[in-house]
């Protein structure tokens, strides 16, 4: 048999393992070095911060257990937060994130290396990362091969999809969450493919620690029982599947009705269902095949067939009756709004609200995937070609990921493990293909093309003697079997493994040359987007901003923190601090003070009192401020430097949410021009312009830019030049750049007037004689 | 007998009050227009050195000692005995007064039927003055005095003006009162009594076009006062005298009728007193709270709880000039309050401990931040108000009940279920060769 | 316009004063609803009568464009289903009928009226609430409330909310829309019936792995946020790349998944059908020739990802 290049043949196939095996662990010690080291540009170009808003949360909790203790932090009643109802944490979060770093810490401090927590949560989702890189090469090795492995490990390792959850600081559920995801789906195949229980108590395990770590592991719970229908409706029950299955379930679900914030829900909620409907189907199954083993006869097989699926519907039916009576709860909004999805901006605009869960255009599974976005379905075609039951996996995975993602922003989370796994796959037998130096031999004779095609039709005619006529005639379809030439090869490949290995096979050495470039140029070029896109979109920790000078080089925009610091120092412990809920957690993890609402958006009502307040005008929002003891509100005004993120922007979701719970005092169509304009100039709605977001949005702000014409830079649209005026509060404090503005709430008048004359008064306004009141009724 | 009564009534004044002074403490500045002799005011001014004020004087116009250094106030009490002046010197507006207030200063004003910052700053405390130039007028009773020089019964049974008093001379601008609840007056007008201008009385006839319009616009009748006090939120004091000369020695002296002299020299005191917060100052020394048969206070408490809250009150006593404990109020309530008062209660005295008012009850259930209120407000009196702030949480993980009998089924179930499972596995081990074969035979595929 | 008002009266309708009395407005009202049922149509004067000064009842004003002069697509859109919910309404017994009303102002009948509320734009849903009677607001409101459209022009959402406001809830129901569940059962059965037939394809891994592939290539491109956002198939002006980066048309949607679509199976060329060429030249075109088309596409690919996200600094070949 020819070989394109030669191979040293003196080797004893113990070294070549033992090389190989080597080999591949440098390989992964590198892949994690790169994963971690490319997750570090938000530290090296601003410092080791925690990003954005729910990680101040998981900060500031992760610092209680780590001062006082597991207990202290499991009844923690926060009472500084959602002033002045409190939360109760422990029966409201996820713990796994905070225990988990708590147990770093731990460890650490026993080991002497007394680390600051900080920096643990800061470097966390790194870390955790590189032990993603690790479970997804398992995964795909179950799959495919090591070295297909190896490609997936790389590419989840870099891929900007996952970097985007996980950068240094950005300290949130997902940067584990990921890592557990691929291993208990790890661990789920191969409890599947040995029928080990096992494997399946180690993804039970894993599937709890998932539990108490995401409020994503519901994907798992729908996955896995997702898989085991397939299967069984494929036909392929076994009793590796009955026992994976059992085990993972039954353990599963107990342990994660451990978690208080998760509690009775696997029994008693819609998204869980699904699991529990496929264990009793199971049951069934397993039983209906134990019988039949026992019995032959034909007529009560088909009984037993039938009585199976009767059942099967009872079970659903029963369900559907349950969740009907209310025992069942039905799909939470927040899942039910992937499947109608109109149905959260209908009926919760807090959840439409988020920006993460809008839907995806295709530059960012672009941005996110580059070139493995279009190697994914090339990977599931791969795995429909030899369909065993981990490969039925990796299909219903991508099918369902891919919907999530392009529902939501942030299920693109969920989708890029498995976009990696079947580019891999894809890639790696790219390269197997053509690095493989074996040669098949030129037929003059095309029979084996004949073969070729005819195979499909009846082997026979493969061997056993070929007459001259039947020769000639081959050799004119060789002929004309240029064009059937790839039909006929799309057969063979369809037939796949049934041919025999040595009919397929690459010639010369070009080829392979320019296939092999030609990858390498790919990869190479998705090394330098992934660094791009890191280095640029994902790691700026919205708590600090940057900006370019006019010479290029960075200035940073630090309003955020000068402003927390503010309130920090300068206002007393217990002030009570109002904002818009996007600042809640940043407001109590940085400035240490207590806040109306923040991220964890569970109370409606509350919310909208914060939307009523500050969409009302001041007389009327000033009773709710005094009603709930706020002492200062806190805006972000991004007009200055054209910060766009700001409230203004966001103050329609204010109105909106306000409306929803009174409809009849604040209404969105006011906010608008009569051409149904949002403006915020000459030309705004008075109800805009007396509402307090305005008013504190542009309070002399006219007066910054002297005589001349004042302009909004998010809006684009000219300020008027007497602004706004504030009787019941004060301006305490605006930073640098006018991006974080604090007001203070006035108490009430020494002489129990109503603010505004005593504003009035103290401007020195003359106030006009008035007479004494009527003291007797009129008859009238 | 007269003579003794002469004699005898310094005396009395001096032993008693002698030691006497404000709880807010004893400097007093009098701004006194030039055009008033500070002689004329002797007794009033004696009376007040005799309990200890220190008083300084100043002309509205120049500028020493100034009030306020450095946004302190630099006088306890203010006097302003400037009623016809137009224009005050640049630190004296009438902003500076109401911030005086707010700095815990008290202030006694004096008005004139004449126009003057003043009567524009009594508008802010709710005080409606008539037109300029029309002072009190009242026909009865028959005297030989000028109709605005007028005879007032004072109040009766009024726990800042003294009991028994003889009428008090006044002359000058009645007040009709706004609807604020910290005003206090302190004198009403007679009932025959109105405002109008004093040569002619043509007002008579706006009275009447006035009275058709029920009563609006209306300065008459015992519903004007004369003399009113006014209580500001940050507890400090001020009193707005409709004339000047009720404190001068003239009307002091001035006899209401044969041999019996006019009550003005103690009235005035009694205004005084209550302005400088002498009378009527109480305040809350401490709260304390605790769980029932605890002592020491949680920082925070567990819903359901029974709680026991405590204040202290105590009143000044301008005798001894220190605060002893006061357990006269008996309406005093106590509010827990999330967002709504979720309890209020009455905060009683407890007996036998004096200033000491205390309440015990079951929080409710319901988390959050609460906070034990009290708030008492009362003509006169100086308002007594404290907030604390409680945290109430829900129960630790270890404080629920472990064992419910409730459960039993489950017990049952689950040890049943195990103890079934081991005598399997025996009965499974120790069955002979044929079971286990046909258990892998089903198995098998 | 008060000189015309009379006028317009008489012709409009026998008895109706300049300004009649709540009472006589009031059982006016009542026959025009009882007359075309349930929906006033109204012009100025009735406008007037209708929310009167001292009215002690609550109506529900349709203003609106219908006129195709005006071209008012979504006026024609939502007319529909403001008459289902007044007819709906006029279901509803008669004592609490007669105290919310709804009427339809058409902008030809009613320009005077449109003038005065100074409105540009329609269809607009006022509803006016009583001024005196036991239903009167608390807050002793009588400007109108405007009907937000955030929900859309449908029936249902607009029911639910009038109902706020009126006597009792509006007892609306959706038509059944028989042809959706005729079209459903007629699937069902067609599929049930030719089970023989779709048998194999069910059988067949590839028509699944067609069908996977395709779905997971028309999401990956963008297909939901088309539909959700309810994107058009392509720009105004001809243009089909929508620009700004969070952004796109439904064009984009088919170019790009092609695009992904030509890419992958030139890959999957080059792994599983070269390698059964048995002719060593013919093997080799192939192979240059998807290369060639992999190198192409791609770098098409680029240069339209270019033009959505511009600060993108890479490009290969164009």
């Amino acid at each position: 048999m020819p070989l394109a290049y030669s191979l040293p043949s003196d080797l004893s196939p113990a070294t070549v393992t033992n090389t190989s095996s080597l080999l591949r662990i440098i390989a992964l010690a590198l892949i994690s070095g790169a994963a971690i080291a490319s997750r570090l540009f938000a530290v090296v170009n601003f410092e080791s911060i925690i990003h954005e808003f729910d990680p101040w949360f998981n900060y500031r909790a992760t610092k209680v257990l780590a001062e006082k203790g597991f207990y202290a932090f499991w009844n923690w009643f926060d009472h500084t937060a959602w002033y002045p109802l409190g939360r109760v944490v422990g029966g409201t979060i996820y713990p796994g994130l905070m225990a988990t770093s708590g147990v770093i810490y731990n460890v650490l401090h026993a080991l002497n290396l007394p680390v600051d927590i900080r920096n643990i949560c800061v470097l966390l989702a790194p870390g955790f990362s590189a032990l993603t890189a690790w479970s997804t090469y398992m995964f795909t090795k179950e799959l495919k091969d090591e070295s297909a492995g190896l490609l997936a490990a790389a590419f989840i390792g870099i891929a900007p999809g996952y970097i985007s959850r996980s950068v240094a600081g950005s300290y949130d559920n997902e940067a584990i969450a990921i890592f557990l995801l691929m291993f208990t789906f790890y661990s789920w195949i191969k409890a599947l493919k040995t029928g080990s229980a096992f494997f399946g108590t180690l993804t039970a395990l894993f599937y709890f620690y998932m539990v108490a770590a995401w409020g994503g592991y519901a994907f798992i719970t729908n996955m896995i029982p997702l898989h085991a229908l397939t299967l069984i409706l494929m036909g392929r029950f076994s009793s590796r599947l009955y026992v994976a299955y059992s085990s993972w379930y039954a353990i599963g679900t107990l342990a994660s009705m451990q978690v208080p914030f998760v509690g009775f829900q696997p029994v008693r909620t819609s998204e869980h269902m699904a699991a529990l409907g496929v264990f009793g189907l199971l049951q069934i199954v397993a039983f209906a095949e134990l019988v039949r083993a026992h019995v032959s006869s034909r007529q009560f097989q088909s009984i037993l067939f039938g009585s199976v699926i009767v059942i099967g519907v009872l079970g659903v039916l029963a369900f559907a009756g349950l969740t009907y009576k209310g025992w069942i709860a039905p799909w939470t909004g927040r899942f039910y709004s992937l499947w109608d999805t109109g149905y959260a901006k209908k009926y919760i605009p807090i959840i439409a609200s988020v920006s993460e869960h809008q839907p995806t255009a295709w530059p960012s599974f672009f941005m996110d995937l580059q070139f493995l976005i279009f190697l994914f379905p090339a990977g599931v075609i791969l795995c429909f070609r030899e369909l065993r039951d981990e490969h039925v996996f990796v299909i219903i995975y991508a099918v369902v990921a891919s919907y999530f993602a392009g529902v939501m922003v942030r299920l693109m989370l969920t989708l890029t493990p498995v976009v990696c796994v079947a580019a891999a796959v894809a890639f790696s037998s790219l390269l197997d293909t053509y690095i493989d130096p074996v040669e098949p031999e030129v037929s003059e004779v095309a029979v084996p093309v004949t073969g070729g095609d005819s195979s499909a039709a009846s082997p026979a005619t493969v061997d056993g003697a070929v007459s001259s006529k039947k020769a000639k005639k081959a050799a004119a379809a060789v002929a004309d079997a240029s064009s059937t030439g790839i039909a006929s090869g799309i057969v063979a490949a369809i037939g796949g493994q049934s041919k025999s290995p040595k009919a397929r096979g690459i010639f010369g050495l070009d080829t392979r040359f320019l296939i092999v470039v030609n990858a390498l140029g790919m990869l190479l070029f998705f090394v330098l987007h992934c660094t791009y896109v890191t280095s640029s979109a994902y790691s700026s920790p919205s708590v600090v901003l940057a900006s370019q000078n006019p010479d290029g080089s960075q200035h940073i925009i630090d309003d955020f923190r000068e402003a927390y610091y503010w309130l920090r120092q300068n206002t007393p412990q217990d002030a009570v601090v109002m904002s818009w809920w996007d600042y809640g957690y940043q407001i109590a993890g940085m400035a240490d003070r207590p806040t109306l609402v923040d991220n964890n958006t569970w109370n409606n009502t509350h919310i909208a009192t914060v939307g009523k307040a500050m969409s009302s005008p001041e007389e009327v929002a000033y009773p709710i401020l005094r009603k709930h003891d706020v002492d200062y509100v806190l805006i972000i005004f991004g007009g200055l430097i054209g910060y766009s993120g700001d409230d203004i922007n966001k103050f329609l979701w204010m109105v909106r949410i306000a409306q929803g719970v009174w409809p009849d005092e604040i209404q969105e169509p006011n906010y608008f021009t009569p051409k149904g304009e949002y403006r915020i100039d000459d030309a705004a709605s008075p109800t805009m312009k007396n509402s307090l977001m305005y008013k504190m949005s542009y309070y002399r702000f006219a007066e910054l830019f002297g005589g001349s014409q004042a302009v909004d830079r998010v809006r684009g649209q000219q300020v008027p030049k007497t602004g706004p005026t504030l009787d019941y509060l004060d301006e305490a404090f605006t930073s640098e750049n006018w991006i974080v503005r604090i007001y203070q709430v006035k108490k009430e008048d020494l002489l129990g007037r109503d603010l505004k004359t005593a504003n009035a008064f103290a401007n020195g306004k003359k106030r006009k004689k008035s007479k004494p009141l009527a003291r007797r009724k009129a008859l009238a | 007998m007269r003579f003794l009564r002469t004699l005898l009534f310094p005396l009395v004044a001096l032993t008693s009050l002698a030691l006497a002074r404000s709880s807010t403490g004893d400097t007093v500045l009098v701004l006194l227009e030039p055009s008033l002799k500070k002689e004329n005011f002797s007794i009033f001014f004696g009376d007040l050195e005799k309990k200890g004020y220190k008083l300084t004087f100043r002309s509205p116009k120049d500028t020493t000692p100034e009030i306020i250094k450095d946004d302190v106030a630099q006088f306890a009490h203010v006097v302003v005995f400037a009623p016809e002046t137009k224009t005050f010197a640049g630190d004296i507006t009438p902003q500076t007064l109401v911030s005086l207030l707010s700095k815990k200063t008290n202030l006694l004003l004096a008005l004139s039927p004449k126009q003057t910052p003043l009567s524009s700053l009594a508008a802010e405390f709710t005080l409606i003055l008539p037109p300029p130039g029309t002072p009190l007028i009242s026909h009865f009773p028959k005297r030989d005095t000028p109709a605005t020089v007028v005879p007032v019964e004072p109040p009766r049974a009024h726990h800042i003006i003294s009991d028994g008093l003889a009428p008090v001379w006044f002359s000058g601008v009645p007040q009709a009162l706004g609807n604020s609840p910290m005003l206090v007056p302190l004198l009403q007008a007679p009932p025959q009594a109105f405002a109008s201008d004093a040569d002619s009385d043509s007002g008579a006839d706006a009275l009447v076009e006035a009275a058709e319009k029920s009563g609006e616009g209306l300065w008459a009748g015992s519903s004007l006062s004369l003399v009113t006090g006014f209580q500001a939120l940050s507890n400090a004091r001020a009193t707005w005298v409709g004339g000047i000369e009720i404190f001068s020695d003239e009307y002091i002296n001035k006899e209401i009728s044969k041999g019996v002299k006019s009550g003005n020299r103690q009235f005035v005191k009694d205004v005084a007193a209550w302005t400088f917060q002498e009378a009527n100052v109480l305040r809350i020394d401490t709260v304390e709270h605790h769980r029932v048969n605890e002592t020491l206070p949680r920082e925070t408490y567990t819903i359901n709880n029974q709680v026991t809250y405590t204040a202290y009150i105590s009143q000044y006593d301008p005798e001894l000039d220190l605060w002893e404990p006061y357990s006269g109020i008996n309406d005093l309530q106590l509010e827990f309050t999330m967002l709504d008062p979720h309890i209020r209660t009455s905060l009683p005295p407890v007996a036998g401990e004096p200033g000491k008012y205390s309440v015990s009850f079951r929080v409710p259930d319901r988390h959050g931040v609460f906070k034990f209120n009290v708030d008492y407000k009362r003509k006169g009196w100086s308002y007594l108000s404290s907030t604390t702030v409680v945290p109430i949480v829900p129960p630790r993980h270890d404080e629920y009940p472990r064992f419910l009998s409730a459960a039993w089924p489950y017990y049952a179930g689950a040890f049943s279920t195990s103890a079934a499972f081991l005598l399997f596995v025996a009965l499974w081990l120790a069955g002979d060769e044929r079971e286990p074969k046909k258990g892998k035979g089903s198995k098998a595929e | 316009m008060l000189l015309l008002l009379p006028l317009l009266a008489l012709l409009s309708i026998p008895f109706c004063l300049a300004a009649p009395s709540a009472e006589s407005a009031h059982e006016q009202l009542v026959k025009l609803a009882a007359a075309n049922n349930g929906l006033i149509k109204l012009d100025d004067n009735l406008y007037n009568l209708l929310t009167h000064p001292n009215r002690n009842w609550s109506a529900s004003i349709h203003l609106t464009a219908l006129d195709p002069r005006r071209r008012c697509a979504p006026c024609k859109e939502f007319d529909p289903s403001f008459t289902a919910v007044a007819k709906a309404w006029s279901q509803v017994p008669k004592p609490q009928r007669d105290n919310h009303f709804f009427a339809t102002a058409d902008f030809d009948d009613t320009m005077a009226t449109f003038q005065r509320l100074g409105l540009q734009s329609a269809p607009v849903v006022h509803i006016h609430l009583p001024v005196e009677g036991d239903r009167r607001p608390a807050s002793g409101r009588t400007a109108p409330i405007v009907y937000d459209f955030s929900n859309g022009f449908d029936a249902g959402p607009l029911a639910e909310q009038l109902s706020v406001y009126t006597p009792v809830p509006i007892p609306y129901k959706a038509p059944i829309d028989w042809a959706k569940y005729g079209t459903a059962v007629g699937v069902g059965l067609i599929i049930l019936s030719g089970i023989r037939v779709f048998l194999p394809i069910l059988r067949s891994r590839w028509a699944w792995a067609a069908g996977t592939v395709i779905t997971s290539l028309v999401m990956t491109s963008g297909f939901m946020f088309v539909r959700i956002r309810g994107m058009p198939q392509s720009g105004a002006n001809g243009q089909w790349i929508a620009p700004g980066y969070q952004n796109q048309f439904g064009q984009e949607v088919q170019v790009v998944s092609f695009i992904y679509g030509l890419l992958s199976a030139a890959f999957l060329m080059l792994t599983l059908v070269t390698p059964y060429q048995t002719q060593p030249y013919r093997q080799r075109a192939q192979i240059y020739l998807w290369s060639g088309v992999i190198l192409v596409m791609f770098s098409v690919l680029i240069s339209l990802f270019r033009v959505k996200n511009r600060g993108y600094p890479f490009k290969l070949l164009l």
